[in-house]
């Protein structure tokens, strides 16, 4: 990734509110082409909310939200040709063959037949879900359905991918192999932008924000974060803590 | 950059993915097909001999005072057809209104002391006491019994009685139901009714479905418009519509006896408005609730109700207060009901019927406009 990079996906000044209660106050950040970016915070951060308003699934209340420099919710927005989205929850539909949902999607982005088959055949091989394509989405295991969801995603080759938690209620084998999947999928040219409450995951990533009660309170290279805060590369958790500690004066503590 | 054409196909091609995703759901969900299919067979059948009102068999309770042959003739002649049956058949007042209290009869038939002597006097009179408490079967107890009277009387004074010729005589011949029987004018209604019902649910169900477990979030995440998902979605929904149309007329013409004797184009034409009404107001139902219990429970309500009360299917809409009169206009069961008696029973066409089918029209394009703007393609 270059430092001259396009900028795919970016926030400025983003607010949103559900009811009382104020789930962004006023995020900004950029993320590059080519980039893995992780959005690190504990539950109720914002990070569903920042991924759901990168792929124009909500509104703003106030400020600017663009992917590959549209507005992604904008009605007539061709973004969704160029996005791929992995929710938190098990979205995909349980009573469908993991062939059956691979296809159903593959119709969604209007892929030939030719084009299906060679990719079908690339997912199935990466995700190591061949075995598996009669099987129900449901009567899947957790990593496996996480995967075959990241597989549905990927059949239309997007330029930014959105992975809300991918890891979360996954076996650390899956965690790795789901992470290796992900790397490969970088060296692609792909912009990835993937929410999680681990923060053993940051180290993973080549620039992290970090959300806490719908603020960013800091954003860069975990590299860098764990040396400003003279711990241990791996010991993200004590940066994170410590910056808590310095935003709410204690208070969190 | 893409072509019409190649959006056009894209289009299709997603619409037919919906489509083709929501028979699987349906193949793999059995209740859904019996819901669909079986529930309204079976609920015509039991609502078609269930709901009656034919008078027929009547018990009555006949208190003869004058013990007479032609007294005896009279109730003979009024019990022959067998709409009435004579349960009482004594001298005692009281002992007849007793019945009546206890509801073990219908009415009372009292043939006076002197009654034979009066017929040949020309001032014979018999009283006729009906039990209001069932309105319906009061008023048409009485109408029978009225005719039948009249008609025992003409007969039993052809001997010889001083009979005047009414100077204006009414000659009634009722047409399309000969026989006034209820299956033919309840088998259409509740043909629109039950279609109402099981179209509106089962699309509330299926579409609240998505939203709430979360599915609607990775649809929305992909090229499909709303548009598209909505008729996608809705197509497998009319197709089993039809099927129900046509089973339920099935049963209607083999178990009811139900004609077919106007246009089939303005039964399917009507049929088809319908069915996309009421799966229109079924999707509009799950947009705004988004949760299948509550979706449920305002399809049954906003379907059930209006369809029984305000189509015609049961109480005549002329009958009905001013307000409901009113509020009767938006329901498109009404317009249904009056399509189906008059392609069935009166032998209708285009010509008569296209303001029903206008009316359907009307509302199938409100309601799914409505439907496809509310649906908005956020999770807010």
């Amino acid at each position: 990734m270059s430092a001259e990079a396009a900028v795919d996906v970016e926030l400025k000044d983003v607010r949103r509110a559900f009811g009382a209660t104020q789930a962004l106050r006023g995020v900004s950040l950029a993320v590059h082409a080519g980039e893995v970016y992780g959005l690190v915070g504990p539950d109720g951060a914002g990070k569903t909310t920042s991924i759901r308003l990168m792929a124009g699934l909500l509104l703003p209340d106030a400020g600017q939200v663009r992917t590959l420099s549209e507005d992604p919710a904008a009605p007539r927005s061709h973004v969704r040709e160029s996005l791929g989205l992995v929710p938190q929850r098990n979205t995909l539909y349980g009573d469908l063959s993991v062939e059956e949902n691979l296809r159903f999607f593959a119709r969604l982005f209007a892929l030939s037949k030719e084009d299906f088959a060679e990719r079908r055949a690339r997912l199935l091989d990466i995700t190591r879900l061949g075995r598996f394509t009669d099987r129900r989405a449901d009567a899947l295991s957790g990593g496996m359905y996480k995967k075959l969801a990241l597989a549905c995603a990927l059949l239309h080759r997007p330029r930014v991918l959105l992975l809300d938690e991918p890891t979360n209620g996954v076996d650390p084998v899956s965690r790795r192999e789901l992470w290796e999947l992900l790397y490969g999928l970088v060296h692609e040219g792909m912009t990835l932008i993937v929410s999680t409450p681990y923060m053993d995951e940051a180290a993973r990533c080549h620039r992290v924000g970090l959300l806490y009660a719908g603020e960013l309170i800091a954003q860069g290279a975990p590299r860098e974060l764990t040396r400003a805060h003279g711990v241990a590369a791996s010991d993200f958790e004590a940066v994170f803590l410590a910056l808590v500690e310095k935003h709410t004066g204690g208070r969190a503590a | 950059m893409t072509t019409p054409t190649r959006r056009g196909s894209a289009t299709l091609g997603r619409i037919l993915a919906m489509a083709g995703k929501e028979v699987l759901h349906i193949r793999r969900d059995i209740r859904t097909l019996y819901l669909a299919l079986a529930m309204p067979v079976l609920m015509l059948v039991l609502f078609g001999f269930g709901i009656s009102f034919d008078v027929d068999h009547l018990e009555l309770a006949v208190v003869d005072q004058d013990r007479t042959d032609l007294s005896r003739a009279l109730v003979r002649q009024v019990t022959a057809s067998g709409e009435f049956v004579a349960i009482e058949d004594g001298t005692s007042p009281e002992a007849a209104l007793q019945q009546l209290r206890r509801g073990h009869a219908a009415g009372v038939l009292l043939l006076p002391h002197g009654f034979a002597e009066d017929v040949q006097r020309g001032t014979a009179q018999v009283q006729l006491l009906v039990d209001g408490a069932d309105g319906n079967t009061a008023t048409q107890a009485l109408a029978k019994a009225q005719a039948l009277v009249e008609v025992a009387s003409r007969q039993l004074l052809g001997a010889g009685a001083p009979v005047q010729a009414p100077p204006l005589e009414v000659r009634v011949r009722t047409l399309f139901n000969p026989d006034a029987r209820s299956a033919m004018f309840l088998v259409p209604g509740l043909a629109a009714y039950l279609l109402a019902i099981v179209a509106v649910i089962i699309t509330a169900l299926t579409v609240a479905r998505e939203w709430e477990r979360g599915s609607m979030e990775q649809l929305f995440a992909t090229p499909v418009g709303r548009l598209e998902i909505v008729v996608g979605k809705l197509l497998p929904y009319l197709g089993i519509g039809v099927l129900q149309v046509l089973l339920v007329l099935t049963v209607g013409a083999w178990v009811f006896d139900v004609p077919v004797r106007g246009s089939l184009v303005a039964l399917g034409l009507g049929a088809l408005l319908f069915l996309v009404g009421m799966l229109g107001q079924g999707l509009l139902i799950s947009v705004v609730t988004r949760n299948q219990m509550v979706a449920t429970q305002v399809a049954t309500i906003s379907s059930v109700l209006p369809s029984m009360l305000l189509s015609g299917f049961i109480f005549p809409i002329e009958n009905l207060p001013l307000p409901l009169k009113v509020i009767s206009t938006v329901i498109p069961a009404r317009y249904f009901v009056s399509t189906l008696r008059g392609v069935l029973l009166r032998g209708n066409g285009l010509d008569v019927l296209w303001p029903q089918l206008l009316a359907l029209a009307l509302f199938a394009v409100f309601v799914l406009v409505l439907a496809t703007r509310r649906f908005q393609r956020r999770l807010d």
